[in-house]
């Protein structure tokens, strides 16, 4: 029976080996034939120049340096998008696990839980076999970027050499710590080596992390070139160009994107193995797993669209034009496709939190609200899909007298958009708060927590606080035209009623009444973030513009000071409450598991996404502004195209994952058969 | 297996869908492509205006478009000509021709100074192309004059992809000791007092910052050494007499019917004067700029150029 599966499993592999292939051959566009219509051309003509003189058949025929070079016919950019596609989710899952693994580790460490070293054990068998294909990728990027853009990568690399040695250093210092990471593990399993197995871990991640940095350098310089003379291109400035003005937001943005990534890739694979589990102890085992990897992922992706309006922003003012390409010209209806891609995330999160729920004793005191978390969401999800410009036919316009539609209008704009996705963060925290406190009964009372619970939340209201104080001192600052200096005061007024709810939560935390804390924050946050300042967002629209950068941020931050503060006061609100009834796992229906695989084909999709995008905003630069991509393969392809390339590399990606997950888990058969 | 299948079929069912909305959304946004525009008409400045040019993706036409980082431009050839008196400009026309070889000659109030250069990198349009955007602008509350448009080709710059030769200072100089200069407030010439760099310094002058991606080494060289040779648009001295005989030269701050506020260099100390319009006997733009032109005696040549070489940094 067992070789049986095996053979199956063999043909399969060999079967998606062969269908790959096949693809990177068949996926011919027809696009960029130029470079090699150029070479039949240069043949003839070298035919023609043979058979006029002999002397020329004597000579060699001098070396020319070639711009762009296409493969075996098929367009060099289409190759090298597949390939960088690839290189960086596996990338972002290799950078994205060993995040997690090493505090799940310590959480088994301190609280003697081996449940959570086994977890952080096998997350980490499937990243050393993930990582040589990371690595393999990463060659294959290399090899395919200098063969088929050669001139552009002779400029990146008089740019960036001295940096391209650290990125082999560091490249060698993340393969050792993983390594030692990995076969050290049952040596430093106990007392103080468990520790130092930590510290392993630890350093893994300082390296796969600076790698990551270095990497982002290159690509952000493309976006947003520093240090060069933007005419001649003379490296004036080797650390600005490498310290680039985007560097850092698109840092900031991919370390938080790769746990969310790492997070829903490793709750598919626990779904799967879940859905084909035989016993029950097992079911239990990848009911836990696909939990944990929901919770990263989940955890990560509600703070992931403030890091991408920061990114938004930045790249709005590292160059207007091209920030305008992003939101208002050729790339403002992939944001519609985005849109959809975070609708589909925050549905099927909160779909399986609700369908967890059903393993929880006690959880039924909270089912009747989440048919109404669900109106939200969808409503949520209804208004940020809303385009501003219909397209109206000329009848559809004569009806409504106007280019809009004098309702939906109002749903299309930015104002709209900012206030709906802030509720949709908010009702998804909503949702992960019920699920925690599903199986929880009577509290204990805040002050049996002792002081350090006390400590806690005032450093936490504190630093809060301190950081709304210091973004209205900057709101203050703002060097603006008197006309308009007026319409930043209602933001500070809103701040100011945040900061007093905030102290209100903490004294009513303090005073026991911890859930009371909890709704007033999230009553005030609603009314500023989402109603006031939705409203408010069409008045600074219409008079005055500018204002409506400094309002997302300023909806942002009181956001983000709610979450904070009410996730530290629920930690304390249920510490060592009396639990209901247990968690049952493994007693998850299967459609929840299907939620998961949705996350992870969804975040998947959204990544290849959004690195089009990222990509895509130079349009035909290789380095905006200053060097140009003079290929056949310059321009900006339609969205349709984008979408079959993209799916084409999800594909790629998860049949490869599900191959080196596949290859992750012959050991341990091996094992069990012995 | 069975389950592994399932997941299977169920992933390609959500990348089926994805492609799809992919394909609906390409639908709804007309596509890629489009036909490439030529000539100086208005029809090509159309498709510039909504393609190439990327104009819409700051000004709106009327209920055209949806962005409002610029004023909308419906009625645009009738306010022209009315920003035309009010600037001194001989037509409409040339104020538009303005507005697009030097955005920041006229920023319309309540909107930001971030128009590009459309000639410059990354936008790059040609000068054909620009003069055809002209002709569609005149379009938009009056009627397009292609010979007049014409007239203005020599005035607008012509987009240039090529590399020019490398500028390299005659001495060596380090761009940091050029920043510090500019920034040093110890000795009496400091630059930021005037010029505001990435936020740093006063904002009497020209705000400096991204200078190095707009200008060329020689422009920043003469406009050091002949500070009067060009004048920056909104940075022209003013000649102010009083009735009392009393005469102030400086920069215009502010201008409208109440009151004319004018900053004076005393000392090196900058200093604005509130004049009422029963106060003033005379008022004349001058032709000299504000800046000192006494920089080669108060700096060395290696300080000039690391001032030169560190601006030209700032991108």
């Amino acid at each position: 029976m067992n070789s049986k599966k095996l053979n199956l499993k063999i043909a399969f592999t060999l079967f998606l080996a062969i269908f790959l292939v096949a693809l990177a051959v068949t996926v011919n566009t027809g696009m960029a034939q130029k470079n090699a219509e150029e070479v039949i051309t240069a043949e003839v003509a070298g035919d023609a120049e043979g058979t006029t003189g002999e002397a020329v058949e004597e000579e060699s025929v001098p070396y020319v340096e070639d711009e762009y070079r296409n493969f075996f016919g098929i367009d060099g950019r289409l190759v090298v998008w597949i390939i960088s596609q690839l290189h960086l989710m596996f990338a972002a899952f290799v950078l994205a696990v060993p995040l997690f693994v090493v505090i799940i580790e310590a959480i088994g460490a301190r609280t003697n839980q081996i449940k959570f070293d086994n977890l952080a054990r096998e997350f980490t068998k499937l990243l050393s076999t993930a990582f040589a294909t990371t690595a393999a990728l990463g060659g294959l990027l290399a090899f395919a970027l200098y063969g088929l853009y050669p001139g552009f990568m002779r400029y990146m690399t008089g740019v960036f050499h001295p940096y391209m040695f650290v990125y082999a250093l560091c490249f060698f210092g993340e393969v050792f710590f993983l390594y030692a990471y990995y076969y050290s593990w049952d040596l430093l399993k106990t007392g103080t080596g468990k520790w130092v197995h930590i510290f392993l871990g630890v350093m893994l991640n300082l390296f796969g992390t600076a790698l990551m940095m270095l990497a982002n350098s290159w690509a952000t310089f493309m976006m947003a070139p520093a240090g060069i003379d933007m005419k001649t291109g003379a490296v004036l400035d080797r650390t600005a160009a490498f310290c680039n003005f985007l560097w850092m937001p698109v840092n900031i943005h991919r370390i938080i994107a790769n746990v969310a990534f790492g997070g829903f890739v490793v709750g598919a694979y626990a779904a799967v193995k879940f859905m084909g589990a035989k016993t029950e102890e097992d079911k239990a085992h990848y009911d836990w797993m696909g939990y944990i990897g929901n919770f990263i992922g989940l955890a990560a992706f509600i703070p992931l669209p403030f890091a991408g309006y920061y990114l938004g922003r930045e790249i709005y003012s590292a160059s207007p034009v091209m920030g305008n390409i992003m939101m208002g010209g050729a790339f403002s209806w992939t944001f519609i496709v985005q849109a959809i891609l975070i609708g589909m995330l925050f549905v099927g999160g909160n779909y399986y939190l609700w369908n967890g729920m059903g393993r929880i004793k006690g959880a039924e005191r909270y089912t009747p609200y989440i048919k109404y978390i669900n109106i939200v969401i969808f409503f949520c999800f209804a208004v940020w899909l809303t385009p501003h410009n219909l397209p109206l036919s000329g009848e559809e316009r004569a009806l409504i007298g106007e280019q809009y539609h004098p309702f939906s209008k109002f749903f299309g704009v930015m104002a709209a958009k900012n206030a709906v996705v802030n509720l949709l963060i908010l009702a998804t925290f909503f949702s992960f708060l019920l699920y925690r406190r599903a199986n929880k009964g009577e509290t204990m009372p805040f002050k049996s927590h002792g002081n350090g619970a006390r400590i806690t939340m005032i450093i936490t209201v504190g630093l809060t606080v301190m950081y709304l104080l210091w973004y209205s001192a900057g709101l203050k600052g703002q060097d603006l035209n008197e006309t308009i200096k007026p319409f930043i005061n209602p933001l500070l007024t809103c701040i100011k009623i945040q900061i007093g709810a905030l102290i209100a939560a903490l004294i009513l935390t303090f005073a026991n009444r911890g859930k009371l804390a909890q709704t007033l924050l999230f009553v005030v946050t609603v009314s500023i973030s989402v109603i006031y300042f939705w409203y408010y967002g069409f008045v600074v629209m219409e008079k005055a513009n500018m204002i409506l950068r400094f309002l997302s941020v300023t909806q942002v931050s009181i956001v983000i000071s709610t979450l904070i503060v009410n996730t530290v006061i629920d930690v304390f609100l249920f510490k060592n409450a009396k639990e209901v009834g247990g968690i049952q796992w493994g007693k998850i229906p299967h459609r929840a598991q299907y939620a998961l695989l949705l996350l992870c084909v969804a975040i998947v999709t959204l990544m290849g996404l959004m690195g089009f995008i990222r990509s895509g905003l130079r349009m035909n630069w290789h380095i905006y502004g200053f060097m140009q991509d003079k290929s056949a393969g310059a321009f900006t392809p339609s969205i349709a195209y984008m979408g079959w390339v993209v799916s084409l590399i999800v594909f790629l990606f998860l049949a490869l994952v599900a191959v080196v997950f596949w290859l992750a888990t012959l050991g341990d058969k091996t094992k069990k058969h012995a | 297996m069975k389950s592994f299948l399932n997941s299977v079929i169920f992933t390609l069912f959500i990348l089926g869908f994805f492609v799809f909305v992919c394909m609906y959304v390409t639908g709804l946004s007309g596509g890629g492509g489009g036909d490439s525009a030529t000539g100086i008409n208005p029809e090509a400045g159309e498709k510039i205006y909504w393609g190439d040019g990327q104009c819409h993706t700051c000004h709106s036409i009327g209920t055209s478009g949806s962005a409002t980082r610029g004023p909308n431009q419906e009625g645009l050839a009738v306010r022209a000509e009315e920003r035309a008196k009010e600037a001194g400009l001989a037509s409409g026309l040339e104020y538009l021709v303005e507005s697009i070889v030097n955005p920041s000659a006229y920023v319309v109030e309540g909107y930001d100074n971030i128009m590009p250069k459309v000639y410059d990198a990354p936008i790059m349009l040609g000068r054909e192309q620009i003069l055809a955007v002209l002709t569609y602008l005149q379009t938009l509350g009056g009627e397009s004059n292609i010979e007049a448009v014409a007239k203005f080709a020599e005035k607008i710059p012509e987009a240039s992809g090529d590399a020019a030769a490398p500028w390299v200072p005659p001495v060596d100089v380090d761009i940091k000791e050029g920043e510090l200069v500019f920034f040093d407030e110890s000795r009496g010439v400091t630059c930021s007092k005037c010029h505001v760099l990435n936020g740093k310094g006063s904002k009497v002058g020209p705000d400096l910052t991204g200078i190095g991606a707009v200008q060329t080494p020689q422009y920043l060289i003469e406009s050091v050494l002949k500070p009067s040779a060009v004048i920056v648009k909104g940075f022209e001295t003013m000649y102010l007499m009083t009735t009392d005989g009393m005469a102030y030269n400086g920069l215009l701050v502010s201008q409208n019917e109440e009151e004319v506020v004018i900053m004076v260099d005393e000392d090196g100390v900058m200093t604005e004067y509130v004049f009422y319009p029963d106060e003033i006997a005379q008022m004349q733009k001058q032709d000299v700029s504000i800046m000192p032109g006494n920089f080669m005696d108060m700096l060395t040549i290696k300080e000039f150029y690391g001032v030169i070489a560190f601006l030209l940094s700032q991108k």
